[in-house]
């Protein structure tokens, strides 16, 4: 990648010196696979919008450059549906914890899946709360053996089985350790029209001391190339016998684009608000 | 007929969903409108079960515009049921008869259906009521074969009633054009059942020799009206004032709201999106500000109380969004189809830490449009959550309204946006510190540019910061908004009549038409007592009101809650003493009531009135539904 591009992405960010993760956090993958992905895309800073989450993740959109936002935990999914709504033409990724996403965003996340907007949600997978100092996240206990589940320890939630359960379109799984699939599982997602959805896994080094870089390298095998990223019941019965081997797929599982209405830009301007006739309204109440 | 010609109070009651209670009234509000007359149906009782409950709908109808929906002493009563609980013993129409009856005027008008036969109505009879039993179900299936004439036929008999409409020509027009699609056939039938209606009416009439006194005649008005809801005239407003992105999610009364805007919105270029959830619903909102759009949301208290934690949001990340509460009672589910000022705290004080934040509540129907456009102005201008607090009154109640109203229409200013040459070239903050405390934003997508935009507390830059002084400027400059507004935008409240030396009745949002009727009422007896009354809540515009009460006799700050929100308000912005007249039982203020405790309110320093009286609904056992909406 040609250095000054990546260039590009550096400004009006936070500089590289005061990024506040750990050394050794796995978002820094992400970061440097996003960088990767975007100069590849040929966005150009002003039409992206970075939504992130509240989390050591969501952090990520003020060390790039870009348009950026962020409100509650748990919120980016639903601004990032608005923005798109309104505006079409921004590309809009979300950059979000898995507490975020899949505790108190939950409900955002599932409905997110079935809406379909055209964008993309990068989930930091670690299994933890990073930035609330480590406590259990609804991803915890990847690859522990237990014996019995408690109101208080329930099973994992896969991201990916509920994903599909939610009707996603797009499912990918990365690796933030491999900073070169997870920039081109990026890609995919943005060239991908409708809601994409990586689910990244992105070591905390500091709170996660079982899931880490070598615990992954020692779980994760590609999608195989003979998978049917199109067919439902195969993307389902991959994951399954995956899961079954001990082994984490990394890959895009699951890819079938919906017919999609066409959208335009909402209007904003005033030339664009002025001569509205309400006559048709008012003669329905007459 | 009450002495005064042309002004006929009329409450219709049945069975809800079952006898088309609103359908009747709606009718009946399009015809005196189109008629050139004034009607008001203000007042919506109905309950939260969909099936089976009583429903009334009281309409108020005048040759000059009424002040508000008046007293509970009605006219006329027309009672659809023909026979509203059949297991049970007692007679049928039971109901209407029994719960509005001691509110029919002395010498009144009772219509019924009396298909399942005549109701006991001596005591009625002894103070004067003409009744008149019409078994408009029974002719409505046995001779015209259609059941669902029956209400048309109770129509017929009311307008000759009431002296109106003798050719049918009003009620002719209104069924061609709703049904003339349907055929010739279908506006025939309608047009017999509405004869039929008449004949029996003259029948009681020849048999007991009655006398009517009253003649309601059409006016030619030389301006088209529109008879129209509270929620609608917002919707209109947010049309004209710019607002192309509109979330919700359904709750009562605000989903006529999302109705109207799911129906309307996409023919003005707009898009509407009808929220997973209250949280999902405000975000998108946010979301889609934050891409330039005007946006808004609506919901009642329930619902604004989870969209509480995107208040911060909104002030933080200074993001412009319109948020409706259409107030109902609360605390909880509450009371979904009554009315209550109850959210006044929620919307001034919800969120946690300091943020700017600007509440309207309008008083009228129309203001509901006129104050909607200003909303949006603000909003733009201020980038803060701008409230626009209604209740179910005036977010559901229908009223004749001039169609003029619509062409006031200022124009659009978008505030605070810059455009790409504006910004080439320098470096862009987001949160700049200025004197005004506004700082302009650029949209995304603006070439050249791009800005970082956060809820966290930041720097001018947008960049996470926990730096004290950046903190304090930050916190400065958003809340020096306010100071802006107060001294570019705020509006005075309404004063009627003369605060120096008198006892003043002070209210806030829609209950002005009443305190106004309550303060002529006062006047007749004696009582010099002016009225202010404010639309433009938060914040208070202290230097604009402390004038006004700073020689004033006792204030009395009457308003339907338990406390007395806006008199807390008062007191803390103003230091001032008041007295309070609270109404909190799910029935709306009338005039006489809010007269007779202020003026008992008057008799005694810092006197709590509270109006309690269950009047005009018995409410029975089990009566009325349960379930929450
Ligand atoms: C409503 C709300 N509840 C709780 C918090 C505290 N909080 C901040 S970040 C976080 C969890 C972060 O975990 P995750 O989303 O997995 O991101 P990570 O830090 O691991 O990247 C929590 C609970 C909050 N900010 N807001
Ligand atoms: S706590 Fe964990 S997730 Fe947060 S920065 Fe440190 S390593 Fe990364």
């Amino acid at each position: 990648m040609e250095p000054k591009a990546i260039k590009v992405w550096e400004e009006n960010a936070v500089p590289k010196h005061r990024i506040q993760w750990c050394p050794g956090c796995g978002d820094f993958g992400v970061l440097a696979a996003l960088k990767q992905a975007l100069v590849e895309l040929e966005i150009t800073p002003h039409e992206l919008v970075l939504v992130g989450g509240i989390g050591c993740s969501g952090n990520i959109r003020n060390y790039l450059n870009g348009n950026a936002f962020h409100g509650t935990h748990g919120g980016p999914l639903a601004y990032a549906l608005g923005i798109k709504m309104a505006n079409p033409h921004l590309q809009v990724i979300c950059l979000a914890g898995d507490g975020d996403t899949f505790a108190i965003g939950v409900e955002n996340f599932v409905h997110t899946c079935r809406r379909d907007p055209d964008m993309v949600l990068l989930v930091m997978n670690n299994g933890v709360y990073g930035l609330t100092k480590g406590q259990d996240s609804p991803t915890a206990g990847l690859g522990k053996s237990v014996e019995v589940w408690s109101e208080e320890h329930p099973p994992m939630v896969d991201p990916v089985l509920l994903a599909l359960a939610s009707e996603a379109t797009f499912v990918a799984q990365s690796f933030s350790g491999d900073v070169k699939h997870t920039a081109r599982m990026i890609v995919e997602a943005f060239q991908h029209p409708g809601f994409a959805f990586i689910n990244d896994f992105s070591p905390c080094v500091t709170y996660n001391k079982f899931n880490t870089y070598e615990w992954f390298r020692e779980h994760v095998e590609p999608v195989p190339p003979d998978h049917d990223p199109s067919d439902r019941d195969a993307a389902w019965r991959l994951v399954r016998d995956f899961a079954r081997r001990g082994k984490i797929p990394l890959g895009v599982i699951y890819r079938n684009p919906r017919p999609r209405a066409e959208a335009r830009r909402l209007p904003v301007w005033e030339g664009e608000l002025a001569d509205v006739d309400v006559e048709p309204i008012l003669a329905t109440f007459r | 007929m009450s002495g005064r010609a042309n002004r006929v109070k009329v409450l219709v009651g049945g069975v809800q969903l079952r006898d088309g209670v609103s359908t009747v009234t709606e009718i009946l509000g399009r015809i005196f409108t189109r008629a050139g007359l004034f009607a008001v149906a203000m007042e919506r009782g109905y309950a939260s079960t969909i099936y089976g409950a009583h429903q009334y709908d009281p309409i108020l109808v005048a040759d000059q515009p009424p002040l508000s929906y008046g007293d509970p002493v009605y006219d006329v009563l027309v009672a659809l049921e023909y026979d509203s609980n059949p297991d049970a013993p007692e007679q049928p129409n039971r109901d209407t008869v029994l719960r509005h009856g001691p509110n029919l005027r002395d010498g009144g008008i009772l219509l019924y259906d009396s298909s399942t036969g005549e109701i006991p109505t001596e005591s009625l009879r002894a103070r004067g009521v003409k009744v008149f039993p019409v078994p408009a179900r029974k002719i409505a299936l046995t001779e015209l074969k259609r059941e669902i004439v029956k209400n048309i036929i109770m129509t017929g008999a009311l307008f000759r009633l009431l002296g109106f409409d003798g050719d049918f020509t009003h009620l002719r027009q209104l069924l061609e054009e709703r049904f003339g699609r349907k055929g010739r056939d279908v506006v025939e039938l309608n047009l017999r059942a509405a004869q039929r209606g008449r004949e029996a009416v003259e029948r009681v009439l020849a048999e007991q020799g009655y006398t009517l006194e009253v003649r309601l005649e059409p006016r030619p008005r030389g301006r088209r009206a529109v008879y129209i809801s509270g929620n609608d005239c917002l919707g209109i407003g947010a049309i004209q004032g710019g607002v192309r992105f509109y979330a919700g999610y359904p709750i009562t009364p605000a989903s006529g709201i999302l109705e109207f805007m799911e129906r309307w919105l996409p023919r003005y270029g707009g898009r509407v999106l009808q929220g997973q959830n209250e949280r999902e619903s405000i975000r998108a909102a946010i979301g889609a500000s934050l891409a330039g759009v005007r946006a808004m949301v609506g919901s009642s208290g329930p619902g604004i109380s989870l969209k509480v934690e995107e208040f911060g949001v909104i002030g933080a990340t200074e993001t412009p969004v319109i948020i409706v509460d259409a107030q109902r009672a609360g605390p909880s589910t509450g009371m979904p189809t009554r009315p209550e000022q109850g959210d006044l705290n929620l919307v001034t004080g919800g969120a946690h830490g300091d943020i700017p934040r600007i509440v309207l509540a309008p008083s009228t129907v129309e203001e509901c449009y006129t104050l909607m456009l200003e909303a949006c102005e603000l909003a733009d201008k201020y980038q803060c959550p701008v409230f626009f607090l209604t209740d179910l009154n005036l977010s559901e109640g229908r009223k004749t309204v001039p169609e003029d109203l619509f062409a006031q229409r200022p124009p659009i200013r978008r505030h605070g946006i810059l455009r790409e040459e504006e910004v080439r070239g320098r470096p862009y903050r987001r949160y700049e510190v200025t004197p005004s405390g506004i700082s302009p934003r650029v949209l995304p997508g603006t070439p050249g540019v791009v800005f970082k935009s956060s809820g966290v507390e930041h720097d001018e830059f947008g960049f996470v910061t926990i730096d004290p002084r950046k903190r304090a400027a930050q916190m400065d400059k958003r809340m020096r908004k306010l100071e802006t507004y107060l001294r570019e935008d705020a509006k005075p409240p309404y004063v009627f009549g003369e605060t120096r030396g008198n006892p003043v009745m002070v209210g806030w949002g829609n209950t002005r038409p009443v305190l106004q009727e309550a303060r002529e009422i006062l006047l007749r007896r004696g009582i010099p007592v002016a009225l202010v009354h404010f639309t433009h809540i938060y914040p208070l515009p202290k230097h604009l009101v402390e004038p006004l009460f700073a020689d004033a006799g006792p204030v009395v700050v009457v308003e339907q809650n338990y406390s007395g929100q806006f008199a807390d308000l008062l007191q803390r912005e103003l230091l001032i003493r008041t007295r309070r007249v609270l109404k909190y039982n799910g029935i709306p203020l009338y005039p006489t009531e809010v007269a007779d405790a202020v003026q008992r309110a008057l008799r005694q320093e810092g006197a709590v009135v509270r109006i309690g009286s269950p009047e005009p609904v018995k409410v029975e056992v089990g009566g009325d539904g349960a379930e929450g909406h």
